[in-house]
């Protein structure tokens, strides 16, 4: 208990050091939180690619080109049993605005029929999936870009697809899929889209999609046909490159800003000068109490009391800033407005209360490091050359 | 007279772990902001110099990008109405526009040794690109007409593999033809540097395109941007335009929002440097409330004090910018100054140098100084603020 308050009134003896040694290590903290969220938002959203068991095919030579839609029945073929191959999907991707807002759409155009098999995490109910079948200008927009857009189920809404035919495509909303991982996507039916290009009467070119997804019935299967399918295309107008989802999606953010990398170095390095900045503070206050350690020495404590006491200031100080650190980003991300902000890719942007304790063991680590050598330095004190260099 | 520097030096080196370790955190802090600045002043150089007011780039309504443009011949040939606006060219009285077709190719990195790919642009041209975009300088042959041949921007010839002189790269839909490198070509670093150029007329066919992606074209010097635009979005011609530098600038809105976003960690950073350097000071300032007091009597004024104590935090804080600039400079020699960029309408890369320029080194080391200006005013306000006889007794 003495030891306790002793710790407690060796943080008081200087506040504004205490203080300030702790916001060092919170706002890194602070950095570290986001920067962790975020990377582990990426590694969520990787990981639930590869749970899905899917496959992506892009045209061999540019991820741009697009494929004939006459593909899919081929790939199909591949697995005559239907056991191994589950569904396969055409998306045509036509990106979109509406009429007089500048807000780019992410809008894709999808085979209806296959959709909901190859894409389950979207987790439709029975009613959404009628009205899917049923209706053509079917469309479902992910709840952020719904609430963003104010739009309602029910409601018809027009977009102007950045894609030929460049004309206004009229679409009923059906959903906003409350329940889907993806919250930011527009999805509609592809067929609806063949339909429009047909009647434009120009020569625009048709039956052409983006992207495939396969959705395979195992690992195994995917590594099988992950290899078969760029086969049976080889040496056609239109090869096939195939590759996992979660290898395809990850090329994707790596090319964009290379975010994981670029966030780790970041954390790491913010780690680095927090615990400078505490090492330093920890050092000062060892140097501004030599005569002190010295007179517990020669009273009597033991070095290992010493380094203890200065260990434990340094472990609450960083612990405090730490705890601070990690406390406001998760308070600002999980009760303010800022919950529903939208980052690319991994969309939701969610702090688990998980990482905050995470985030409080390394301000602990950083504590740690930070009080290694001063406490080290008050252990091998010397009672009579401390006690003679105050002199 | 101001205390002499040589004071403050003496002062930052007597208490040298102090020292050490806040122009450590200083360093680390001006590494990571120099190297921010660098990525950004690299892309806004190559975005910049994409900026030429009288060229304007003319899409199909509705689209965003020339990837995702199709402009088909009638269309076009709408654009020759524009004959008050277009600047025409001297020796052949011809409109100055250029028709382009925009394709893409997927070739392995050189930084990575091919571990990774990259999309690079193809634009298909004619011989009018070459005096629309005025920035575009030959650096060799020129494709030879009727020849499968292309030329390759000096950043993309640096950045992605099999774009040497000589070499052949597979082009076309089914990525079936075989096009030689005959030459390179810079566009004073701007984005065209990271693309492949050859003959459109080919190019379309090879990649069975019937319409053009986009057409560039250059106004008379009296022509109005904005008017220009008006008339090509209007009845007459029902295209879209933007001038060069507003492209560009769409182009690359994904890379901007992840600047803001290092910016303001870097900013985060920045402060937490600040507490640090006034833990220094405070600490510096307070243990030497009796050498101040002395200072004080043989005549040296509460403003020479405050300004000494700024002093030595700037000399911490140049100390640390320089050091933590040449570790900068360091780590872009070791990993590599290179770096490129995907823009997420155009699906295309765009590839730049990170440069440490005087300007970034300068800009860094200023912040900094001014954060450690920050930090050391309020310990430097204190010890101009010594009570002689009170600083005496105590000591």
């Amino acid at each position: 208990m003495l030891r306790l308050t002793y710790v407690y009134r060796n943080l008081t003896r200087n506040t504004r050091r205490s203080v300030m040694t702790s916001a060092a290590v919170a706002l890194p903290i602070v950095i570290f939180v986001l920067s962790t969220a975020v990377i582990d938002g990426i590694t969520r959203f990787l990981d639930n690619s590869a749970r899905q068991l899917r496959l992506a095919i892009t045209q061999k030579t540019s991820i741009v080109n697009p494929l004939p839609e006459g593909h899919r029945r081929k790939i199909e073929s591949l697995d005559p049993t239907g056991t191994r191959i589950l569904a396969v999907c055409g998306l045509r991707w036509i990106g979109g605005q509406r009429e007089n807002d500048p807000m780019p759409l992410s809008t894709l155009g999808v085979d209806h029929d296959t959709f909901v098999e190859a894409f389950p995490e979207h987790r439709l109910d029975r009613e959404e999936i009628d009205a899917w079948q049923r209706d053509k200008q079917a469309l479902m927009v992910g709840r952020n870009t719904a609430t963003q857009l104010g739009w309602k189920v029910g409601q018809r809404v027009t977009i102007m697809p950045s894609v030929p035919p460049y004309t206004p495509i009229e679409f009923h909303i059906i959903s906003t899929m409350e329940k889907a991982e993806d919250v930011v996507t527009l999805w509609f039916r592809r067929d609806y889209f063949e339909e429009i290009l047909k009647g434009e009467g120009k020569e625009y070119p048709e039956g052409l999609v983006s992207f495939y997804f396969v959705k395979c019935g195992s690992k195994a299967d995917m590594d099988h046909f992950r290899q078969e399918i760029d086969r049976m295309f080889a040496g056609t107008l239109d090869e096939t490159k195939t590759s996992d989802e979660k290898t395809f999606m990850n090329e994707f953010i790596t090319q964009q800003f290379d975010l994981p990398r670029n966030l780790t170095i970041l954390s790491a390095m913010t780690v680095f000068v927090a615990v400078i900045a505490a090492m330093n503070a920890m050092s000062m206050n060892v140097r501004d109490r030599i005569s002190e350690i010295a007179t517990l020495k020669a009273l009597g404590f033991s070095g290992l009391f010493a380094l203890a006491l200065i260990l434990a200031e340094s472990l609450l100080i960083c612990g405090l800033g730490g705890l601070a650190g990690s406390l406001g980003p998760y308070i600002a991300f999980t009760y303010t407005p800022l919950r529903k902000i939208n980052i690319p890719v991994i969309q939701t942007f969610e702090i688990p209360f998980a990482m905050c304790i995470k985030s409080v063991l390394v301000a602990l680590g950083i504590g740690l490091l930070a009080g290694a050598w001063p406490s080290w330095l008050a252990l091998r004190m010397k009672v009579v050359a401390a006690l003679r260099n105050l002199e | 007279m101001a205390l002499p520097l040589s004071y403050n030096w003496r002062n930052l080196l007597i208490r040298r772990t102090t020292t050490v370790l806040t122009v450590l955190v200083i360093a680390v802090v001006v590494g990571v902001f120099s190297w921010m600045l660098g990525f950004r002043g690299a892309l806004s150089r190559s975005l910049s110099v994409a900026g030429d007011p009288r060229t304007l780039i003319v899409l199909r309504q509705a689209s965003t990008s020339e990837t995702n443009s199709a402009i088909p011949p009638d269309d076009y040939n709408k654009l020759t109405q524009l004959n008050e606006e277009i600047a025409v060219d001297d020796q052949t009285g011809d409109q100055l526009k250029s028709p382009e077709m925009i394709v893409q190719v997927s070739l392995p990195r050189t930084r990575d040794l091919g571990a990774t790919n990259a999309n690079v642009a193809v634009r298909g041209v004619t011989n009018s690109a070459f005096a629309v975009h005025r920035n575009v300088k030959l650096l060799g042959a020129k494709p030879a007409d009727g020849a499968m041949e292309v030329i390759v921007g000096v950043q993309a010839a640096k950045q992605f593999a099999g774009l040497a002189i000589g070499d052949t790269i597979n082009l076309g839909y089914g990525g079936n033809r075989g096009y030689r490198v005959v030459g390179y070509f810079s566009a004073d670093g701007g984005p065209l540097e990271s693309e492949i150029w050859g003959p459109a007329t080919m190019l379309m066919n090879a990649y069975m395109r019937n319409a053009y992606s986009s057409v560039a074209l250059r106004l008379k010097d009296n022509v109005d941007p904005a008017a220009a635009i008006r008339r090509i979005e209007g009845p007459g011609i029902e295209l879209t335009a933007r001038t060069e530098s507003e492209y560009w600038q769409e182009q690359t809105k994904n890379i901007g929002m992840y600047l803001m976003i290092v910016t303001f960690l870097v900013g985060v950073m920045c402060i937490a440097a600040a507490f640090s350097i006034a833990n220094t000071m405070f600490a510096s300032v307070a243990g030497r409330s009796r050498e101040f007091a002395m200072l004080r009597t043989i005549g040296f004024t509460g403003r020479h004090l405050l300004t000494s104590v700024m002093i030595e935090s700037l000399l911490l804080c140049f100390l640390g910018g320089a050091i933590g600039c040449l570790a900068c400079g360091a780590w872009l020699a070791l990993v590599g100054n290179t770096k490129d960029m995907f823009g997420q309408s155009t699906f295309t890369t765009l590839a730049f140098e990170i440069h440490l320029t005087p300007l970034i080194v300068g800009i860094a080391i200023g912040a900094i100084c001014l954060v450690g200006l920050g930090g050391a005013i309020v310990p430097a306000r204190r010890a101009a603020r010594t009570q002689v006889v009170t600083a005496l007794r105590e000591a």
